[in-house]
């Protein structure tokens, strides 16, 4: 074994997308017999980047060296054909085929040939016995625990003779004890010189099974360190970003009548999982309330709760002394609750649409904008023509479309028009995810300004330098659940860092 | 900088195509022009094909189309239930959602009009087509909300479910013609010519142009003003551009699905009242077969758009008067009209595939620019 080679190298990866760079000049190293962990937030461009790996994907720019090797990987066939194997978050598995016949799937090359099942079988068996990944190989797949559908995968890539395995995020899907059988596999393909990538976003799982560990930000990589070298702080440090400047905030807090009172609240999400976990906090007037923590942990689920369009599970929800608890989405905006999404093209704007008609959205059945279900036009030009002033936005006219605003103004009709609705609570989160520099800073203001009016806002980001900057209070989810919830003048970056990954102060100190 | 040097130098080809785009917008308005141009070149190398000369052919066409007034007349009178069904499909499209079954729905308002006609013979004239006109568009609009019900229930897919209802309403029809509403000869799968006093007056006279084609253009007003003067319509569109957002504004997104295909069954159930009142005074087993898939050609002719709809129909009717009567006096196969139809829809909607490619790009174009400026 000629020790430590450099299997991949990765030279100089560039991938746009329409809008962002989700990969900006990587240079990435895998040598044979290592565990290196990706660690990066949601959308920082790890699965991008190994998707450009696998083929999936083909680089804007950077090329690919294996074994020293100038290669082009064009599709998942050639990657295997170079021995890399990838087990997705969501398994690429045929439910009602049986494990043998998932395996096999596009392995064999003829048509008319007898299909020697009882062959392959035993290969599988073999293979399955050497990595301790045993599994009946005539089970059909929808019978299996998600677990063991994770071993077929990983069987799938071992019988194609994979010596690098990706793994994205996959202990997302486990309990704990099969997570644990799972990383006692990744140490035995370790031992037999073979390498593997994981992708996480959990700090914990980084430190237990990587030699290596690379921190991706914003498509950049940000830091690489051995896991002998790395602590806990350091990495969640260069994960949420190192050059986190707070400025010096004049709020000081006057008790002031609670706005938005949330009392143990649950909600499930999209997997029947507990979204958020019996959460319980208050928004007051003339307050922001900013929630911190790594997106996926149960922001979106809120959000989406707070504007009427998912169920509570349990638990009760008011606004300025008024039940809003699983009210529809038109009355909640009734009530004066404004929603700055993340995703302004999605959830915020009609992009074919105009600005006036934008601005209006959320006006479509007040009474003031119509004359017996017909639009009042004089009222809502005058509509659009005061908030493009005191909003300053930036358009040939009111009817331009707004596809073809920039993203900084785009954004402007979004806030406008929510802070407009929303005269007593403004959600806003991720409001400034993809701005320039100088939209950042208006949204902001604005934000502020209206903290000033008196209004409750709650603020849910995962930059915390944003949550740092505006906040009054703030509160780290994780999991569902506020770990904990402090002042801004008591708030120390670090310790929000960590428990933005999950890490209580005990369990931190254990660790030192 | 490399990078966007690199990006720009890649794409220049690129770039001034969608210079030429943002200078000159205006000439995509023109797109449906080229392309029904570009459809006609293609039909007459197919009659090239077929060993005849396509010049003669197509001033043949135009000849007889506008040799007298009762040809001319003839196109409007074919355009009427082209109108009506045009706008069947082109109302459901503004929300996104395909109501592919307008032939369906055209069929349950031509039953409900006739058997209206019938019954009701010796009312006064003017209340036996109010009365005709109020039932076909019930039974086309409950007809078709039962598509958007399904849909927003058990989100079942309205394009299936509106094809297969069309088979059912045939099914109704057919039994209706062998049985109840047979003619009282009982020879052919039809019905009795309705009353004189259940006939939409003529509107030229001498003519086959009647007063439905009035009622088309009417409701095709009737389409726009929802459309875009009404609360309504502006949801409705909401729905169409996007789904998510409307949600977020609190839309019963449901609801609307439901509301929009009770108002495009309504127009396609119309076009039965036109059609037994207007044209045919009965109801023949399998009349007018093709006429909910020409309103698809039509309203993605038209772009959707009442206005539009209203020529695109006029085009095809005057495809099918000029085609009708070539077709009798030269030995073209009659299949030919069908085949210009099908090639001008075709290259229509080729063409906004073309220029929803050229869109992308220009907005790829502006893209690089910003990188540009942000470095």
């Amino acid at each position: 074994m000629d020790a430590k080679c450099n299997l991949i190298t990765l030279k100089n990866i560039t991938k746009f997308f329409p809008g962002t760079i989700a990969n900006d000049h990587i240079d990435l190293t895998l040598v044979s017999g290592e565990v290196l962990a990706l660690f990066g937030e949601n959308g920082a461009g790890k699965t991008t980047l190994m998707s450009i790996l696998y083929g999936l994907y083909q680089p804007d720019e950077g090329e690919i060296f294996i074994k020293g090797e100038r290669v082009k990987i064009r599709s998942p066939h050639d990657a295997m054909e170079y021995g890399i194997g990838m087990i997705h978050q969501h398994f690429t598995l045929v439910p009602v085929h049986t494990v043998v016949e998932n395996i096999i799937l596009g392995t064999e090359k003829a048509y008319l040939k007898h299909l020697d099942i009882e062959k392959k079988v035993k290969k599988i068996k073999e293979i399955g016995k050497k990595y301790g990944l045993e599994v009946n190989p005539y089970t059909i797949i929808q019978q299996l625990p998600v677990g063991m559908q994770q071993r077929v995968e990983i069987l799938k890539a071992l019988y194609r003779n994979a010596q690098i395995l990706i793994m994205d995020e996959p202990t997302s899907v486990l309990t704990s004890q099969e997570a644990e059988k799972l990383f006692n596999f990744i140490h035995d393909f370790k031992a037999k010189s073979h390498s593997v990538i994981f992708i996480s976003h959990k700090l914990n799982e980084v430190m237990e099974i990587a030699d290596r560990i690379t921190v991706l930000r914003d498509g950049k990589i940000v830091g690489n360190v051995l896991r002998q070298e790395a602590s806990d702080s350091q990495l969640t440090h260069m994960m949420i970003g190192r050059d986190i400047i707070i400025p010096k905030t004049n709020s000081s807090i006057h008790p002031k009548s609670e706005m938005l009172k949330i009392k143990n609240l649950t909600i499930m999400g999209d997997k029947q999982n507990k979204a958020i976990d019996d959460l319980s906090f208050t928004v007051r007037e003339g307050e922001i309330f900013g929630i911190a923590g790594v997106s996926g942990n149960g922001q979106e689920e809120l959000a989406q709760a707070l504007c009427g369009l998912r169920k509570l599970k349990s638990g009760q929800v008011t606004l300025s002394d008024k039940d809003i608890t699983n009210k529809d989405a038109l009355s909640i905006i009734r009530q004066g609750v404004g929603y700055i999404p993340a995703d302004r093209h999605k959830e915020g704007l009609v992009l074919d649409m105009s600005i006036e008609e934008n601005l209006f959205l959320k006006d479509h059945s007040n009474p003031t904008f119509l004359h017996y279900g017909f639009l009042n036009q004089n009222k809502i030009q005058e509509n659009a023509r005061n908030l493009m002033r005191n909003f300053e936005i930036k358009a040939a006219s009111s009817t331009s479309r707004v596809m073809t605003l920039s993203g900084g103004n785009q954004q402007k009709v979004a806030v406008a028009r929510e802070v407009n609705v929303g005269s007593k609570l403004l959600v806003a989160v991720q409001p400034t995810r993809g701005l320039d520099l100088g939209a950042v800073d208006y949204v902001h203001k604005t934000l502020l300004k209206e903290k000033k009016e008196g209004k409750a806002i709650l603020l849910i980001s995962t930059e915390l330098s944003e949550i740092m900057t505006l906040s009054d209070r703030i509160g780290v989810m994780y999991r569902g659940k506020l770990l904990k919830i402090v002042q801004r003048k008591d708030a120390k970056v670090d310790e929000i860092g960590l428990l933005m990954a999950g890490i209580t102060e005990g369990k931190a100190n254990e660790k030192n | 900088m490399k990078k966007i040097d690199n990006l720009i130098n890649k794409k220049d080809g690129v770039i001034e195509q969608s210079l030429i785009l943002q200078d000159n917008n205006t000439w995509l308005n023109f797109l449906p022009v080229f392309s029904v141009l570009f459809g006609l070149l293609m039909s007459g190398l197919m009659m090239l094909l077929l060993g005849h000369n396509p010049l003669t052919i197509y001033s043949n066409m135009l000849s007889y189309a506008f040799h007298d007034i009762y040809n001319i007349a003839d196109i409007f009178a074919k355009a009427t239930p082209l109108i009506l069904t045009g706008l069947a499909f082109g109302f459901a499209f503004r929300a996104s959602l395909f109501n592919i079954g307008a032939q369906g729905q055209f069929y349950i308002g031509a039953i409900m009009a006739v058997v209206c006609a019938l019954k009701l013979g010796l009312l006064p004239s003017y209340l036996i087509l109010v009365i005709c006109f109020i039932m076909s568009l019930i039974g086309g609009s409950l007809w078709a909300a039962f598509i958007g019900y399904v849909k927003a229930r058990f989100n079942a897919n309205e394009f299936l479910v509106s094809m297969m209802l069309t088979y059912v309403a045939i099914a109704i029809m057919n039994f209706l013609l062998g049985g109840l509403l047979k003619e009282v000869k009982g020879e052919y799968p039809q019905t009795d010519v309705i009353p004189k006093s259940g006939w939409l007056p003529s509107l030229v006279p001498h003519t086959r142009l009647h007063w439905g084609f009035v009622v088309a253009l009417l409701i095709a007003l009737v389409a726009y003003i929802i459309l875009w003067r009404t609360s309504l319509g502006y949801k409705i569109r909401m729905v169409g551009f996007n789904r998510d957002a409307a949600r977020y504004a609190g839309i019963n997104v449901e609801k609307i699905f439901v509301i929009v295909f009770f108002i495009s069954g309504a127009f396609a159930g119309i076009a039965g009242f036109t059609e037994v009142n207007g044209m045919q005074h009965m109801l023949i087993e399998g009349f007018n077969p093709m006429i909910g898939a020409e309103g698809i050609g039509i309203a993605i002719l038209g772009n959707a758009h009442p206005l539009g709809i209203v020529i695109s129909a006029l085009l095809f009717g005057a495809l099918k008067v000029g085609g009708n009567l070539v077709v009798q006096t030269s030995r073209i196969p009659a299949s030919i009209i069908g085949i210009m139809e099908g090639f001008v829809i075709l290259s229509v909607i080729l063409s906004y595939f073309i220029r929803d490619k050229l869109i992308v790009l220009r907005n790829k174009k502006k893209l690089v620019v910003q990188e540009e400026h942000r470095l």
